[in-house]
């Protein structure tokens, strides 16, 4: 067994890693931060964001009102951190799905190479479609709705991290120390997790976080198209949409919803790239 | 008493052939008749592929046999974890056969726990004493597996097969990969365990030293049949089949003035998929006639039994002489005591 091929021996606690990676440490930074703000939003703002005031409709920065109004006059800011609050939830929660139903399939298609075949091709099949579609198609199945927003998000990331959990479950297969857990009489669950999952993890760790990027940007794009939660429910894809149509005159609305998911998908991007350095630097 | 009885025992395994046609059959065991007793090692040498490891992995119940029976105390042998309580294997790659994310300790008590074998408060002293078996101190048992030199992870994965209190354990080459002189510490380690706990080793290896130091019985595999069986001393004194003579002559002493019997294989060890027909040796035996290319040669009863159509015409077998000259004899006697008292300290340290 060459030495390329072998997973890392010991995972190292990684934040003294992502410290050596400026860029890294500003992303995950840049999240916590969004992420604090949103969940303490009622804290941060004394406005409401569903109450609205059409005298102060569509208003720039300033007033009173950090980043202006929206058209019903409501508080951007505010909508944007309740905004992110619905779109961070969705994105977790679909991704926390997608994980753990990918992960799964990938490891026991690794692991009883008897269903390979079978759930790698229903994987196939899911991977064909393209993720917007997906959405569409369930939310057009199920009614626009958080249930069928985060099925249809963690059902679009399931099919890559089941393959990279395949993958990785293989490359560990190979290892006598599996034989040799199964040699002192472990039953399968055993050895699925504290043999295979224990040592397969840290790539599948890695495209979890890609993949939360991805999970970000699929909820914003179908609030965007209207497919998600519906109005007045503040959602950054939903916010983005609802300033479309005032671009000209108030392009603030748009322009500041767009940001926000921006600066969410590219720390998740940036996160993911560094955990991804720091598992290679490992493996060397 | 026999403690482990193989009775024509066969494993094929199915490749992938084309999508057309029939699938390959690879035929890696082919009617193996074996027996252990209780207490003894018995070695199993041949050439890499074959099948050397893959009877050693179902005995150890990692596969399953194709066709035969296989007995455990005379009777048929379980699955599972009752398997595992009575026979332990311990894996050649001692880099890849300890999972990494587990401490030694972890590693070793393991098996203690899920066959609850001791109570919760008595385990931490019976992983001292399986690592003072082992001949390691107790503070490795902290330690990860990437901690450990290799000599080290052998010893380790041999503590964690004794910790079921096994009645038999598959060395499957289990010293092959490492040094020579940590080799014979292990080979006397597994010597002394033998010694103190009675178990049963099913040694195989594709090198015939060590062989010759550590068993008591010898199994000479070719192609997945056993060829040759039979008492070590005897064996070695009078192999009666020529492949057994080819090892021997191929096996380098360490002694510069050996001489040693000239006797040169040429050719491949052929294909399993295509096995040749009769004796599966015939196409590299100096002594193949007609006969061994229409029937496969039986095996004799005895207790140094041989298959092979020719083994009664042989010439007769010069075996290696170890005369060295009695300076040279002195030499290696300082040389040893001094490689003796460094493993010694090694151990300890």
């Amino acid at each position: 067994m060459s030495d390329t091929l072998t997973l890392p021996r010991r995972p190292r606690r990684l934040p003294p890693r992502l410290r050596r990676n400026p860029m890294a440490a500003l992303a995950l930074g840049l999240l916590l931060a969004i992420a604090l703000a949103a969940i303490f939003a009622p804290l941060l703002t004394s406005f409401d964001p569903y109450e609205t005031a059409l005298r102060q409709r569509l208003q720039g920065p300033g007033n009173g009102h950090l980043l202006g109004t929206d058209s019903q006059g409501r508080d951007m800011l505010t909508r944007l951190l309740y905004g992110a609050r619905t779109t961070l939830m969705i994105g977790c929660a679909g991704t926390a799905f997608g994980a753990l139903l990918g992960g799964s399939i990938g490891l026991c298609a690794a692991f009883y190479r008897k269903l390979d075949g079978v759930l790698m091709r229903l994987v196939d099949v899911l991977l064909s479609f393209p993720s917007i579609l997906f959405g569409l198609s369930l939310a057009a199945i199920l009614g626009p709705g958080l249930d069928s927003l985060i099925l249809a998000v963690g059902l679009s990331v399931m099919p890559g991290i089941a393959r990279i959990s395949r993958g990785a479950a293989l490359s560990v297969m190979t290892q006598d120390y599996i034989e040799s857990g199964r040699a002192i009489g472990l039953p399968d669950h055993r050895l699925l997790t504290r043999y295979l999952l224990a040592n397969a993890y840290p790539p599948i760790l890695t495209y979890t976080t890609l993949a939360f990027g991805d999970a970000i940007l699929l909820a914003a794009t179908l609030g965007f198209l209207g497919l998600g939660l519906q109005p007045p429910t503040a959602e950054l894809g939903g916010i983005a949409a609802e300033g479309r149509a005032f671009l000209f005159i108030a392009p603030h609305v748009s322009t500041a919803a767009s940001l926000l998911i921006f600066a969410i998908v590219l720390s998740f991007n940036l996160l993911g790239d560094a955990l991804r350095d720091a598992g290679d630097r490992r493996a060397q | 008493m026999s403690l482990l009885h193989l009775t024509h025992l066969s494993k094929d395994f199915r490749l992938k052939g084309s999508a057309f046609g029939k699938p390959l059959v690879l035929r890696a065991l082919d009617d193996i008749t074996l027996t252990i007793h209780k207490g003894e090692t018995l070695a199993l040498v041949g050439e890499s592929g074959c099948g050397k490891s893959t009877l050693g992995w179902i005995v150890a119940g990692l596969h399953k046999a194709t066709s035969g029976q296989m007995q455990v105390n005379g009777q048929t042998a379980q699955t599972g974890k009752a398997r595992a309580r009575q026979i332990q294997i311990v894996f050649q790659d001692p880099f890849g056969s300890l999972n990494p994310t587990m401490t030694v300790g972890a590693l070793i008590t393991e098996p203690i726990l899920l066959h609850d074998l001791a109570p919760r408060a008595a385990i931490p002293a019976r992983l001292d004493s399986l690592l003072s078996l082992v001949g390691l101190r107790p503070e490795i048992g902290r330690r990860y597996p990437h901690e450990l030199s290799g000599g080290q992870r052998q010893r380790v994965a041999l503590a964690r097969a004794l910790a079921v209190e096994p009645e038999l354990i598959v060395c499957d080459e289990a010293v092959s990969a490492l040094d020579v002189s940590v080799q014979a510490q292990i080979a006397n380690l597994l010597q002394e365990i033998q010694a103190k706990t009675g178990v049963a080793l099913l040694f195989i290896s594709h090198g015939l030293s060590l062989v010759r130091h550590i068993s008591h019985r010898v199994a000479v595999m070719y192609l997945g049949r056993i060829v040759e069986e039979g008492p070590t001393e005897q064996v070695f004194a009078s192999p009666r089949h020529p492949y057994t003579r080819a090892l021997i002559a191929a096996t380098l002493e360490p002694l510069p003035a050996a001489s040693r019997p000239r006797m040169k294989l040429t050719g491949e060890v052929p294909s399993p998929l295509a096995p040749p027909s009769g004796c599966t040796f015939r196409t590299r035996c100096p002594q193949a006639q007609a006969i061994c290319a229409t029937d496969k040669p039986p095996h004799d009863a005895k207790p140094h039994a041989v298959a092979c159509w020719r083994s009664d015409d042989l010439p007769a077998f010069v075996p290696t002489t170890l005369t060295p000259p009695a300076r040279m004899l002195a030499a290696l006697q300082l040389y040893r005591a001094a490689a003796a008292r460094r493993a010694t300290e090694d151990t300890l340290t």
